[in-house]
């Protein structure tokens, strides 16, 4: 830490920078006022971390856990002394509302106020933490810090439909109590680390949680600037995810300039660049249920192990009278083999889910006429070098008729729908038509061709060979099925146009093809004994045995995770390249055009003994960069990681940090206001094991947290901000905890969790840039009763509702919410449609339960607040629902200070 | 090293205590100078001003330069032939065939002889008024981080608006109507859409509030649903009952301001939905001032197509509004032409034909701009309210397709007018043919001109700073220069 840690460089007033250069700088602007510690003071945040022993000499009469020890201390330090503790209906709203995001109904409440034992406390507390709403109440938490959202953001703005198995294993993780370095683990390199297991995959949506430029991504190539800038951009998207969420360091200053104030180099940022180099965002593939998977695997392999003893089978025909017949096979080839390429590839069907619908193409020759033989080739796509023999049918037939419908007088030519036809390449396919007159004739596929996940039709050229060995398809009309036109390309027309592959085909061509067809299928019927053909037979039964198996089993699931992709056009990803990382170098002032030296997958120094660049040998996998990094971060010697989270988890239940700057423990960062504190809730959490849950305890059993909030003119004096915690600060419930308790409290909310979540909005012009209509969604719409956490979250257009409560902004990584109070949310609060709606069922639902208009406004009162209403309160608001009615005496309770505050 | 920047936000998000204490700044200042919010630096700003407010002209899609503002004769020479940019140029899709002539025609205005093309022209009579910047410099040609760059000063979203940053430094000067204030083009949101004027770590009431004028809630919840329950006799009733008990639970929980602050919103609440539709109204303005924006006589209904009168009586309201609302103390206005870049083009992006779009955007643009500033002026506003007319990048001098023009990054245009600019200049001249700045080594970039305009409103781009995550942020990251010739 103390070689490199410059005092702040005054920065350069004039910076000119060129085109792509720096998107984004951040340096301060001049030099910080004050100075940074002495050079070789080490930080606090990168000193080793120890467990601090509990202040002993404390007093004993008010101490419950250690942590009032710590606090204790620093209160006696500053001359302050603790509070009174919070009556008990306040402290159970206050740890229901902090443990799982809703008001404690009134039968909770007088369940507790009614026993008066000392295990009351700590029953409600565990019972808390066992509730399911607990999960989904913390995941909301980490989801803000992970800026986790369902849409990309940017331009367009296009939904990620795939993005919530990530946050329901954020849920789970948290009502599972899943060991802190674990959850870390997995959501760095979970599919390295825990293939086998479901949350080992979605965990990796942490990687992809925050926004994609889909147009820097998909519409310009990584061969373009623009292409490179987006891709670098993010690249540091999840760099920053990573390192500010776990370890609180800003590590992306570096990526223009050395940091200024923190020990962190170019090199070390653009080597955290490199552990991410082959990855993209995209939808990855899993196994929901983890014995399919094995399932599947074994399936698999057997299936490769059959295919192998075809291949065999098939050589040992070769053996046999493999000369003669690749003799025939070349010239066969040849005959296609032309100088030019041509544009026109064929004809193209529509792209079907299953193999199994048939499609068919079928040329009118305007007459019935005298046929020789028809001929059938393959296309060629050079797109993509896919090759010869696209789209070629696995199963199919050839027949002909005088009707158009092949309804009646069919002659079959040709028939191999009951087994699979080896895919001919390009090598022109013929069959006799025996003389027969015929006006139609007719390709039908019975089993598709494979293309990627999905299923096609295409043929090259059609030809009807007449007596005199001519084609007399040439230019005639060509129907279908379906099929995709997309000339030059792609058209029906292409499939008679007397072209196929490179050459024009003449009639000495035609000639030649059949003859030599004819000469190749004499030597396969003499090679093809009825044994040969049981063998193959049985061989190709057992295969189609396994893939039916493979079928019936679970289909995988989807999750947008930081994956290797494999993708066509701009967006190709490293997939095709066997996810080798991309060459990763440093970029003289972070412009993409002025490469420096290539880096090695690596991180920054965090003191001590943790080496910095990742040994890692030559052929090393992608994979095994995310595990170092991964490694890394859950070191025990690694000081920042148990400091970062000990931090969060504090800050969510106190409602301040120890570390008021919660992203950043650099230099630019706060300090902690109970450093031993945080030491030893940290070493707790990293000696321990990894609970979370057990931090939770310590902090809510304590006396600390049970202090009431009351303000005291002599204790604010001295610690005006209770920076000290001389008190319990008054906490204002966050957006979302808002919805929820206005849903739970009006009687509407729908426990049901996890899955996709759901749309409060309506979805207009989808097609190009998504327009969400929120004003248009209707609150009444059961769908969108469930907890706020399961919430579709957009990022260009937010929830205006939620947005004006301060939710969190999923472009962002957001460490702490804004708490502002605004005319604006005063008009949400009262005038949104899903206030006034759920004031509605509010006012329902209270009426369903007791009949006088009193009692009613008194329910009310007790299911918002916990608390029931004095009389004088109840006269005045049943004065108020006599006049206005009950739904606007709701939305007026719903309103109240002390209904969007705890307490 | 502790740092006072980042006190006033700690106490803004700080769970309890006093946490109240930029709120309760917000209290006193509505109570004692009744209802405007000051800013950082209110009273204590870096140097003298020269304009109070802004107004922001945003043209989605991309405008382009060579066919409205910057006239090249160029490109008139050599029509048709193929060009030649005497270098490789990356193109955003395929937009380097031949040179191509604006379709339009252009003619010198104002004693500065300034080249307007036709579609421009209503701005001939204030080009003694205007400043251009040829020279202007993108860094993407990716529409949606080059919206977020002239909009926020940043290539991604996370990051607050220009007027966002206006708000925090100067505050409102109105009672009762937010600070910055965005009308988006009526067929919708441009790329990025709300990310444009987000506030991002700025306190959020410096967020811009979109409002729509002509809808029966310009501003969201402004009024409940019609059909709902919702009264005005209930609300002014259900209003004073909760004051009297939020007041009553206030009693019980002492030295917490904002409790009081929450009391107070619903007060400003109720004043705004009473301001709001009063600044929006425009059934009072004279036949005189209507007709200046283009807005007499007054049309409502029009074909699908793209159009001239559809596109004035949109941009012709929003500028009236805009007017009113300065005048009601709005600090920065944002008015957006053009949404997001589906089909058919309502916005700027034109690829496949500039006259189709370019022509009926540009002429509803030129007609309202020009009157909002010949309004300003005989109100004397137009001295210290400064206009700024921006895009994310220009077009190409060669031809996309037959008619279109690709992205043209490397070179696009600007310009200002009013408070303390230099009216009928001409800055940073792009080369001949409007591939790139003709002094290379000159471009201007969005850091400069966000200089400028804080220079202009007495901020120092330097000092005005706010430290969010371990770094000191500004408008202008760590460019920008002021503009000196601009300056009059």
């Amino acid at each position: 830490m103390t070689a490199r840690c410059p005092l702040p460089a005054p920065v350069t007033r004039r910076l000119r920078t060129a085109f792509v250069a720096a998107a984004f700088c951040c340096i301060a602007t001049a030099a910080p006022a004050a100075e940074p510690e002495s050079p070789d003071a080490t930080w606090w945040s990168l000193r080793p971390l120890v467990a601090p022993p509990a202040p002993g000499n404390i007093d004993s009469t008010w101490a419950r856990t250690p942590v009032d020890a710590f606090i204790s201390r620093t209160l006696d330090r500053h001359g302050l002394s603790p509070s009174v503790p919070a009556d008990r209906r306040t402290l159970i709203r206050r740890v229901a509302i902090d443990l799982t995001g809703l008001p404690p109904t009134p039968g909770q409440v007088s369940a507790f106020l009614a026993d008066d034992s000392e295990g009351a406390y700590p029953r409600l507390v565990e019972r808390l933490l066992q509730s399911p709403r607990y999960g989904e109440r913390w995941a909301r938490h980490w989801l803000d810090v992970a800026h986790y959202g369902d849409t990309h953001g940017y331009d367009k703005d296009k939904l990620r439909p795939n993005a919530w198995p990530y946050r329901d294993y954020v849920v789970r993780a948290f009502n599972s109590d899943k060991p802190f370095d674990r959850f870390v683990l997995e959501q760095v390199a979970g599919d390295v680390l825990f293939p086998t297991t479901v949350d080992g995959v979605v965990a990796t949506g942490f990687l992809a949680a925050g926004p994609w430029d889909y147009i820097g991504h998909a519409e310009v190539p990584e061969s373009k600037l623009d292409g490179q800038v987006a891709r670098n951009l993010d690249r540091d998207d999840m760099v920053r995810t990573v390192l500010n969420s776990f370890t609180s360091l800003t590590v992306q200053c570096a990526r223009c300039h050395d940091h200024k104030f923190d020990d962190v180099s170019m090199e070390d940022y653009y080597s955290l660049q490199a552990v991410f180099a082959a990855i993209d965002r995209a939808d990855r593939p899993y196994n929901p249920d983890p014995n399919a998977a094995a399932r599947r695997g074994a399936l698999d392999r057997d299936h490769r192990q059959a295919k192998l003893r075809l291949a065999e089978l098939q050589k040992s025909l070769a053996a046999k009278g493999g000369k003669r017949l690749k003799r025939v096979r070349d010239e066969l080839d040849r005959l296609g083999r032309g100088p030019t390429r041509l544009p026109a590839y064929g004809y193209h069907s529509s792209i079907s889910t299953s193999p199994d619908t048939p499609k068919w193409v079928q040329v009118d020759l305007g007459r019935p006429r005298k046929l020789a033989h028809i001929l059938i080739v393959g296309c060629h796509d050079d797109f993509n070098n896919i090759g010869a023999g696209f789209g070629f049918p696995q199963r199919f037939r050839i027949a002909i008729s005088n009707d158009p419908a092949f309804a009646k007088g069919v002659i079959t030519l040709l028939d191999h729908t009951a087994a699979d036809f080896p895919n001919p390449g390009t090598r022109p396919v013929a069959v006799s038509a025996a003389g027969h007159a015929a006006r139609y004739i007719r390709v039908t596929a019975t089993r598709l061709a494979v293309r990627q996940s999905d299923f096609i039709f295409a043929l090259g050229e059609l030809a009807a060979v007449g007596p005199d060995g001519h084609n007399l398809s040439v230019g005639r009309t060509v129907t279908s099925h379906d099929s995709i036109e997309a000339p030059v390309r792609w058209s029906r027309r292409n499939l008679v146009d007397g072209h196929y592959h490179r050459v024009k085909v003449t009639a000495a061509i035609l000639a030649r093809a059949v003859q030599l067809n004819r000469v190749w299928t004499t030597l396969r019927s003499e090679l093809l004994t009825p044994e040969f053909l049981a063998r193959r037979q049985a061989i190709e039964r057992q295969m189609a045995r396994i893939a039916g198996q493979v079928a019936a089993l679970p289909k995988p699931a989807m999750v947008y995770a930081g994956t290797v992709h494999t993708g066509t056009g701009a967006f190709r990803g490293t997939g095709h390249q066997k996810g080798r990382p991309r060459p990763i170098h440093l970029l003289a002032r972070g412009d993409i055009r002025r490469k420096g030296k290539l880096m090695r997958p690596g991180t920054v120094s965090v003191g001590g003994d943790l080496p910095t660049r990742f040994p890692l040998p030559a052929n090393h996998q992608e994979g095994d960069r995310r595990v170092a990094l991964a490694r890394w971060l859950t070191d025990r010697r690694n000081p920042l990681t148990w400091r970062s989270i000990a931090n969060r988890i504090w800050q969510f239940h106190i409602g301040q940090p120890l570390v008021a700057t919660p992203n950043d423990f650099g230099r630019m960062g706060e300090e902690p206001s109970h450093p031993e504190l945080l030491d030893w809730l940290a070493a707790r959490l990293r000696d321990g094991d990894g609970s979370l849950k057990d931090l939770h305890r310590q902090i809510l059993l304590s006396a600390t947290y049970r202090q009431a909030s009351s303000h005291r003119p002599d204790a604010s004096r001295v610690d005006n901000d209770n920076r000290f915690l001389w008190r319990m600060n008054r906490r204002r419930i966050e957006a979302e905890v808002v919805r929820d308790s206005v849903l739970a409290v009006a009687g509407r909310l729908d426990g049901r969790m996890y899955g996709p979540g759901f749309q409060d909005f309506v979805i207009e012009k989808p097609q190009h840039s998504p327009h969400y209509q929120y004003h248009k969604h209707d609150h009444n719409d059961p769908r969108s009763h469930r907890r706020s956490v399961y919430r579709f979250l957009v990022r260009s257009q937010q929830q205006p509702f939620m947005t004006v409560l301060d939710c969190a902004d999923p472009s962002r990584m957001v460490a702490r919410r804004d708490e502002t109070i605004s005319p604006l949310q005063a008009l949400a609060m009262l005038n949104n449609s899903f206030m006034t709606t759920m004031s509605i069922h509010f006012a329902h639902r209270v009426s369903t339960e007791t009949p006088r208009l009193a009692d009613r406004v008194r329910l009310a009162v007790t299911l918002a607040l916990a608390r029931a209403p004095d009389n004088d309160e109840i006269g005045l608001l049943t004065t108020y629902a006599r006049r206005h009615g009950l739904p606007n005496t709701c939305r007026l309770i719903l309103n109240l200070n002390e209904f969007v505050f705890v307490e | 090293m502790k740092v006072a920047a980042s006190r006033r936000d700690f106490l803004w998000r700080s769970g309890g205590g006093l946490g109240g204490i930029a709120l309760a700044h917000l209290m006193q200042s509505s109570s004692v100078r009744g209802g405007s919010e000051p800013g950082v630096l209110s009273g204590q700003l870096h140097h003298p001003p020269r304009a109070k407010r802004v107004i922001q002209l945003f043209m989605a899609g991309a405008a382009s330069h060579v066919d409205l503002f910057d006239h090249k004769p160029a490109l008139e020479k050599h029509h048709g032939q193929k060009s030649d940019f005497g270098e490789h140029v990356e193109a955003f899709q395929n937009g380097l065939g031949p040179w191509m002539r604006s379709p339009f025609t252009f003619r010198p205005y104002g004693e500065c002889g300034k080249m307007l093309s036709d579609p421009v022209r209503a701005l001939g009579r204030c080009a003694d008024e205007m400043a251009f910047i040829h020279s202007m410099v993108g860094k993407t040609g990716v529409h949606s981080q080059a919206t977020l760059l002239q909009a926020t000063g940043f290539q991604r979203p996370g990051f607050p608006g220009a007027g966002a940053w206006v708000s925090y430094a100067l505050g409102s000067e109105s009672d009762n109507l937010p600070s910055f204030v965005v009308l988006p083009d009526h067929r919708g949101f441009a790329s990025n859409g709300p990310k444009n004027w987000d506030t991002a770590f700025l306190p959020a009431r410096h967020q811009g509030t979109i409002i729509r004028p002509g809808l029966r809630n310009p501003i969201a919840d402004l009024r409940a649903d019609p059909k709902s329950f919702v009264t005005d006799d209930g609300d002014r009733e259900g209003l004073a009952l909760l004051k009297s008990l939020n007041q009553k639970h206030q009693l019980a929980t002492q030295g917490d301001s904002r409790l009081e602050a929450r009391i107070r919103s619903y007060e400003l609440a109720a004043q705004l939905q009473l301001a709001a539709p009063e600044a929006l109204d425009i059934s009072g303005e004279p036949q005189h001032v209507l007709k200046l924006y283009g807005l007499d006589p007054p049309r409502s209904s029009f074909p699908t197509k793209i159009n001239v009168p559809e596109e004035i009586s949109y941009f012709g309201r929003k500028c009236l509004v805009a007017r009113r609302l300065l005048e009601r103390g709005v600090r920065f206005v944002q008015i957006w032409s053009g949404c997001d870049n589906g089909f058919p083009r309502r916005n700027w992006d034109s690829h496949e034909d500039i006259s189709r779009d370019h022509g009926p955007l540009a002429e509803g643009m030129a007609v309202g701009t020009a009157g909002l500033i010949a309004d300003l002026k005989q109100r004397g506003l137009l001295d210290d309210t400064i206009i700024l007319w921006t895009t994310e990048f220009g077009r190409m001098p060669s031809t996309q397709g037959t008619k279109g023009r690709d992205h043209n990054p490397y070179v696009f245009t600007n310009w200002l007018a009013g408070g303390g600019i230099k009216g009928g200049t001409t800055y940073g001249p792009s080369d001949q043919w409007g591939y790139k700045p003709a002094d290379r080594d000159k471009p201007t970039h969005v850091y400069d001109v966000h200089a400028t305009i804080l220079h202009l409103l007495g901020i120092d781009h330097e000092q005005l700073t706010v430290r969010h995550n371990g770094i000191d942020r500004r408008l202008t990251d760590v460019h920008g220069h002021v503009i000196h010739d601009l300056i009059a």
